[in-house]
């Protein structure tokens, strides 16, 4: 039986990624952070009660941005393949804290790499280091594949930058397995809420229900190439089963507008909506002529990344992986899962109770 | 100046400049060059450094030294604070490629890290002062260009390297983001007499020195403990590579010329020249009248296992924009740190014998 060890196992990806490994057969070990609230919510479904003999799913206090932590857990776990997945993966949040950011999505990659090599375990342990598109920032090329120059535009992009050069140095001299999978936008009903899609499908359902009354968002012009997280962390786990470590772009190769998954998630609802004005005063009306999307410039970031759109012909080659579930698909079970989460509050509200509004 | 216009001048109208890593080889060359032009010099250097003698030691009492570590962001933006600086070269670094390996962590926390701390410092509390950022040639490494300008794309080969890359990308996007005036001067090699034994050029050097005064076994050793000449030979690694060796003094002059420029950019410092190492070797035995190939040997355990490529500058924009050019030669260079060197080891020789 296999062994692996995810880092933000409680993320979106990370919970992904738990399931696929557990139906797989692996014994699956997941590091959290100490929390003062649960942040459980994505993997409850596969939490086993310490009690239970033979569990497969294990989970360990931890930080990237602790060594010390990271070494206990690598010898304890011994574990066949490692996924880092654990990152300050918010990009307007990257300019707020930049070093905070460097020290766990750069320095935390390190660390694990280094307690893998201190442990003696690199001909052993294989290493997954999720990449990202945001390397592209300002694009050199479209679309963009393994080969195109990078651009960072964020403090984010910068750290993953460093993340993704260390692992390629550390596989070429220490002659680790460890590879970087480049992954473009992947959303989920399990996106954390602040990421401009579950901002989106949130939103609207809850405008839906008269819990909101208007959405705000940055650039509404951004382009981003957006596939399903369930289908990426599959080619997470296909990148470490091959012969020869190498480093992928994962991507759909198709493209929308921040403005066209509005559009796409209202359709979705039923939501009739019309658009007018242009730049900062551009709006989006529903039916009876109420404003329910408009330009907040503070969401503008001080560097815009405005297009993404991957190439994932090596991927499709070499993993013999493409992406299952379309972009419509998508927005649809988000928008469906979103729509769940407001009707229960809304049932929770007319019986008196307290729900949250849960404000970033 | 005159002693008039010096009269004139109001108390406190110096121009103010904070460097860190004032102990090292660029740093005191620069405080030297600093104090030269006028400026009022304050240097960040950690207790340990600046207690034990340093390339700035003769500097006290010239340059005002604010103690802290660059790896604490307080440290950092109180230095900021005291000094008011209009300047900052931020030269602080752990130096040296090859070891980052063993300490990878440190090299990106101070190497990178560091300027973050630095850029928010001076963001919040001194936006209006000007930032020269020290980025480095390693940054191409296994380059597929012939030669390396300000549009070449990096592929760092080191964890030096990456941590480098990391600073000076985020210098980017600060200048790009925030508005503040971040310059970075991409350094090619550059050495002298100042130059660590533990630096290739300053191996050679001494080799070359050792040889003309006759030592068999150097009292100096290598990182491995053993005698840098040993049984009259030094041991070296891949002979075949080439860099591109400036002079120290010359590229300090750039960094501030960099800063004197009206909007922040990035340059590419080096002199447009490359030399293998078996050219230099050349070059520092034959200032002392030896022949080098009786005296040194490639080691195939010296051979790094991922070595950067042949990396040579194009400063040309260095040359329209700033008006710069090396002053000293290679050849110049190297017997400079040469006669340095022997008129070290002869001092190490009296002391031995009294």
């Amino acid at each position: 039986m296999k062994r692996a060890l995810i880092t933000g196992v409680t993320g979106q990806d990370g919970s992904y990624l738990a399931e696929l490994l557990l139906s797989k057969g692996y014994e699956v070990h997941g590091i959290k952070r100490r929390t003062s609230l649960f942040n459980t919510d994505r993997i409850d479904h596969l939490y086993v009660d310490p009690h239970v003999e033979g569990r497969k799913f294990i989970l360990h206090h931890g930080d990237l941005t602790d060594a010390t932590s990271l070494i206990r857990i690598v010898q304890q776990v011994q574990p066949d393949e490692i996924y880092n997945l654990a990152a300050q993966s918010h990009v307007a949040v990257s300019f707020e804290e930049p070093e905070y950011t460097a020290n766990s999505d750069a320095l935390g990659a390190l660390r694990i790499l280094e307690a893998i090599r201190i442990l003696g375990l690199e001909k052993t342990t294989r290493f997954y280091q999720a990449s990202t598109s945001e390397l592209y920032g300002l694009v050199q090329e479209t679309p963009q594949r393994e080969t195109t120059p990078f651009y960072p535009r964020s403090p984010y992009a910068v750290a993953k930058l460093y993340a993704y050069w260390i692992t390629v140095n550390y596989r070429e001299s220490y002659g680790m397995y460890a590879c970087n999978g480049i992954l473009f936008n992947h959303e989920s009903p399990v996106r954390g809420e602040t990421f401009v899609t579950r901002k989106i499908t949130r939103a609207l359902a809850r405008i839906k229900l008269g819990l909101q009354e208007c959405l705000y968002l940055g650039n509404m012009d951004s382009k981003r190439d957006w596939g399903h997280a369930k289908d990426y962390v599959e080619m997470q786990w296909l990148m470490l089963q091959q012969e020869q470590p190498e480093d992928f772009v994962i991507a759909t190769g198709i493209q929308y507008s921040v403005r066209e998954f509005v559009d796409a998630a209202a359709r979705e609802i039923g939501m009739d909506i019309h658009w007018s004005g242009t730049g900062v005063d551009e709006k989006a009306f529903d039916a009876k002529g109420n404003c329910i999307v408009a330009v907040d410039p503070r969401y503008f970031r001080p560097a815009e990344v405005e297009t993404l759109l991957g190439d994932a012909s090596k991927a499709k080659q070499k993993l013999g992986w493409v992406p299952k579930i379309t972009f419509e698909e998508l927005v649809s079970e988000m928008m469906r899962e979103d729509l769940k989460a407001a009707e229960r509050d809304e049932v929770v509200r007319k019986h008196g109770f307290h729900t949250y509004q849960y404000h970033e | 100046m005159t002693l008039a216009a010096e009269c004139e001048k109001e108390p406190g109208s110096m121009k103010r400049a904070l460097i860190t890593g004032v102990t090292g080889q660029d740093g005191s060359y620069l405080a030297e060059f600093l104090l030269q032009q006028g400026y009022e010099v304050y240097g960040l250097a950690r207790q340990e450094s600046w207690y034990r003698p340093n390339f700035a030691s003769h500097l006290a009492g010239k340059v005002t030294i604010l103690f802290g570590d660059v790896t604490e962001g307080v440290d950092i933006a109180s230095a900021v604070q005291d000094a008011k600086p209009d300047e900052i070269y931020n030269l602080a670094s752990q130096s040296r490629p090859g070891e980052s390996w063993s300490r990878a962590a440190e090299t990106l926390q101070v190497n990178g890290l560091a300027a973050v701390r630095l850029f928010e410092a001076v963001r919040h509390a001194s936006p209006g002062t000007k930032i020269y950022h020290a980025s480095s040639s390693e940054m191409f490494g296994q380059t597929t260009t012939d030669v390396q300008d300000e549009f070449t794309p990096f592929n760092p080969v080191n964890p030096y390297a990456a941590a480098k890359t990391y600073a000076h990308q985020m210098a980017r996007i600060y200048r790009d983001s925030y508005n503040i005036y971040i310059a970075s001067g991409i350094l090619f090699n550059h050495e002298s007499e100042r130059r660590p034994l533990h630096f290739l050029t300053q191996k050679v050097a001494y080799g070359a020195a050792c040889a003309a005064l006759g030592i068999k076994n150097s009292p100096d050793r290598n990182e491995r403990g053993r005698p840098i000449v040993e049984d009259g030979k030094l041991a070296l690694g891949n002979l075949q590579v080439s860099r591109d060796w400036g002079y120290a003094p010359d590229f300090v002059r750039a960094m501030w010329l960099i800063l004197q420029q009206e909007q922040p950019a990035e340059f590419v410092i080096g002199t447009g020249k490359s030399h293998t190492l078996r050219d230099l070797c050349e070059v520092a035995y034959q200032s002392v009248g030896r022949d080098w190939e009786k005296c040194v040997f490639s080691d195939p355990v010296l051979v790094r296992p991922l070595e950067p490529g042949n990396t040579v500058a194009n400063p040309s924009k260095a040359k329209q924009l700033l008006g710069w050019a090396p002053s000293v030669s290679f050849e110049e260079m190297v017997g400079r740190m040469v006669r340095a060197q022997i008129h070290r080891l002869q001092h190490v020789q009296t002391e031995a014998e009294s």
